[in-house]
């Protein structure tokens, strides 16, 4: 069972699995020794690591704005705290005050139990930064955890989950394993789909040369999320755009960011860019992706191995901006039912998307109630940077994890009458919120935005 | 001992205070921003950007927005503890007749000394006050002694009991306080390298203490979460900076040409006769 000395934690992926992310796991004994040789290269390059370190005052401010801290109680679970996890052991090693002052100011020797505690309470946090957003230092305790599943991975102690999904990106480049004859014959499903749901042809161009827009879905959006990628799809017919998907990159996510920004993220990051100089594209285009927007949008600039000569856009961003222009024509009584917006954390408080969003859903919903607080104040869904486990101790987890967001939904009253929408415009925000709705029993079906923009559109 | 403290102490405190920040300043500075980590929504001019920080600098916007408790705590212990910074220096400076040095007010130094006296007892209770209330708060709120280490206490005791000598030599000048001349003269000697004169000041035991205090917590401060004086503005230069949105508009699109040539409707009446 994964649990260790009462801690929850994720099933871990195994020796093999490590390998094939090209890792091999340090032997137990040496864990806590290399732990400390890692953690004092990083700590040397990244100064929003060292700030989270060197300048918190414990003023506990972070903790109750943190989702996983109101949701369990469990100390570990504050965003200070669990930056102390690896704070304590930082200070023994490399601050004089550490060293002169040990436990009285918390300093404590590394050990196994350490690095356990670093994986079950990093990989509780759903890096939402909510905690940056709050604190009066701007101190980001997702900056924290960042680093330290990345010293975790170094050791070889990675989830299966996001081990495997790493694997599946570099063999096919997606996160679900789908192949590119998948991938056609998903989109010729759809355009089907969408003739017999909304009589307009659709096309879906998968690699055609000299398009001068590459739309990156999200891989969620051809198994569970269809009605983005279609509404994507007849986004970009109706506009008339010279569009494709790319398949050798079809996952608009980047798990990289989440739990190895060496390897994994940067490598993902190569290959769009190769696809980008393949296709003759002029533009890039995202799908919706929460963490995957901000991997793409605030990452590739500083990862990319070569000038970036394309513009990477969101396309919530170009809806909006259609809709501000007043290119579309837009029936919102398609959406009638009441509708709440669920901000993700990666949008609003990392992306700039806050406006944007809002502006889409005004347009295409004739009852949209905001729930409280909203916008970069919000509180993450449970399942950020994918912590979708789904064995039985997590599983649990997760419904606490998600506890704040089902209150505040319930709150806006959208799911009184069992036919509420609930607008959760990224893959992981849908994959946690899914089983999440039904666990809280919200009355809520959990939509994506653009899924609304595409049953809002006028074609005649 | 008054020998090591009154004269040779200073030194050794003023040079590892120097020496201590910068080291820790240099510290942080080796270590680079390398990602774009900036908080949405973005601040668009610098001139913003100094707004924010400035206001979570100097107003605790942060805690405002999310803890009024706090914000009311921690904003008014910090500004007590400017104005007694601040009070100490011009006050000794100018022995108190600061405000009859402003020109156009017409106050006499006498009423200047009786002001300067006023507002340093007011400033000096609030901030004991205030860091009391700061430590209850830590000692009784379940999530605050959560994140609480023996050192974080430590430090409001610390400084409870140094601000508290200072507000006993100021509550009972009669028996406890200090002549002003006296400290300024002091003050000057050392800073000037002079021999010390005023020495007689350390035979007030109050005063001894009080001074060696500050000079102990000057000397711990670069290494303490002091710090986060400075550790306040490294961050938000990480978090608070200017960012721009690419222009948005798709290349080659002409939405109304689209719409007029019909794409994506079914291309034949036939299919509307079926
Ligand atoms: C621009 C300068 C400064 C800023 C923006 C600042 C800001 C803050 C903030 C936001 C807190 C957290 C709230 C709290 O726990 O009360 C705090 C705590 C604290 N500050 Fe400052 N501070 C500054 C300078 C100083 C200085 C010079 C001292 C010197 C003694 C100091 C002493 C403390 C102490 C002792 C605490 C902890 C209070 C507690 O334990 O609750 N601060 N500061
Ligand atoms: S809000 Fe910031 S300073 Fe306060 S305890 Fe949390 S991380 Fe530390
Ligand atoms: S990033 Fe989010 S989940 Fe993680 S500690 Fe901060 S507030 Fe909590
Ligand atoms: S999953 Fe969604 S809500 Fe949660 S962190 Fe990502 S973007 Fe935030």
């Amino acid at each position: 069972m994964p649990e260790y000395k009462g801690m929850v934690q994720p099933v871990r992926a195994t020796l093999e699995e490590m390998r094939k992310i090209h890792i091999e796991p340090v032997p137990d004994e040496l864990k806590p020794e290399k732990a400390i040789e890692y953690l004092d290269q990083i700590r040397k390059k990244f100064r929003s690591f060292v700030m989270a370190m060197e300048s918190c005052t414990k003023c506990g401010q972070c903790a109750e704005n943190c989702h996983t801290y109101l949701g369990t109680r469990d100390p570990n679970n504050i965003p200070t705290n669990r930056a102390e996890l690896i704070r304590k052991i930082y200070k023994r090693y490399f601050t004089l005050e550490g060293r002169w002052f040990g436990k009285l100011v918390g300093a404590e020797d590394i050990s196994l139990d350490v690095i356990e505690q670093w994986y079950s309470y990093f990989y509780q946090c759903s890096q939402c930064r909510r905690c940056a957003h709050v604190c009066p230092f701007g101190i980001d305790t997702c900056e924290v955890t960042f680093i330290g599943r990345q010293l975790l991975h170094w050791l070889g102690i990675t989830p299966k989950l996001h081990a495997s999904v790493g694997a599946a990106m570099e063999r096919v480049g997606n996160h679900t394993n789908l192949p590119k004859p998948g991938i056609v014959d998903t989109l010729e499903f759809m355009s089907e789909e969408i003739m017999d749901e909304f009589g307009v042809e659709v096309e879906f161009p998968v690699d055609k040369p000299d398009s001068d827009i590459m739309y990156i879905p999200s891989s969620a959006d051809f198994l569970l999320n269809p009605y983005t990628l279609m509404g994507a799809g007849m986004f970009f017919t109706y506009i008339g755009a010279n569009w494709t998907i790319p398949s050798t990159v079809t996952e608009a996510g980047n798990f990289g960011l989440l739990f190895d920004q060496y390897w994994t993220q940067r490598g993902n990051v190569m290959r769009l860019l190769n696809a980008a100089q393949e296709l003759g594209i002029k533009k890039i285009v995202w799908g919706e992706c929460g963490h995957g927007w901000r991997a793409a949008k605030m990452y590739i600039p500083s990862l990319a191995d070569r000038p970036v000569r394309w513009p990477i856009v969101h396309i919530h961003d170009e809806i909006a901006n259609m809709i501000r222009n007043k290119e579309l024509k837009l029936d919102p009584s398609k959406n009638s039912k009441p509708v709440t917006l669920h901000d993700p954390c990666n949008y609003v408080r990392a992306c700039g998307l806050n406006e944007n969003m809002r502006t889409i859903i005004r347009a295409v919903t004739t009852d949209f109630r905001e729930m409280t607080p909203h916008g970069m104040d919000n509180f993450c869904c449970g399942g950020g940077s994918a912590i979708l486990f789904d064995d039985p101790e997590m599983y649990q987890r997760r419904i606490l994890l998600s506890q704040k967001k089902a209150e505040q939904v319930r709150a806006t009253g959208v799911g009184k009458n069992g036919d509420g929408i609930l607008c959760a415009p990224c893959s992981i925000c849908k994959a946690q919120l899914y089983p999440m709705v039904e666990e809280h029993e919200l009355g809520v079906e959990v939509k994506g935005l653009v899924d609304l923009v595409g049953k809002a559109l006028v074609w005649k | 001992m008054k020998l090591l403290i009154g004269q040779i102490l200073p030194y050794i405190t003023v040079t590892l205070f120097t020496l201590g920040i910068l080291y820790r300043l240099g510290r942080w500075a080796g270590a680079r921003i390398i990602h774009n980590i900036t908080l949405s929504p973005w601040l668009q001019t610098n001139g913003q950007v100094a707004v924010r920080i400035g206001s979570e600098a100097f107003l605790f916007r942060n805690l405002f927005r999310f803890d009024l408790a706090l914000w009311a705590g921690a904003f008014l212990m910090h500004f007590a503890l400017l104005n007694v910074l601040g009070g100490h220096i011009v006050g000794f400076g100018f022995l108190g007749e600061q405000f009859a040095l402003i020109p156009g007010l017409g106050i006499s130094p006498e009423l200047s000394k009786e002001m300067s006296n006023l507002l340093g007892t007011t400033f000096g209770i609030l901030l004991f006050l205030c860091l009391l209330y700061l430590l209850i708060r830590r000692l009784t709120l379940t999530k605050v002694k959560q994140v609480t280490k023996p050192s974080d206490n430590l430090w409001l005791i610390y400084l409870l009991v140094l601000v508290g000598v200072g507000d006993i030599m100021r509550l009972f000048e009669q028996s406890f306080g200090v002549e002003y001349q006296l400290v300024r003269d002091y003050i000057v000697a050392l800073a000037l390298f002079k021999p010390v004169v005023g020495m007689e000041l350390l035979n007030n035991g109050f005063f001894l203490v009080h001074f060696l205090l500050v000079q102990i917590l000057l000397i711990v401060f670069p290494f303490s979460k002091l710090m986060h004086l400075f550790g306040m503005f490294a961050e938000r230069w990480i978090v608070n900076r200017v960012y721009k949105d690419p222009a948005p508009g798709l290349p080659n699109v002409d939405v109304a040409a689209a719409r007029a040539a019909g794409i994506g409707l079914p291309s034949d009446a036939a299919e509307e006769g079926v």
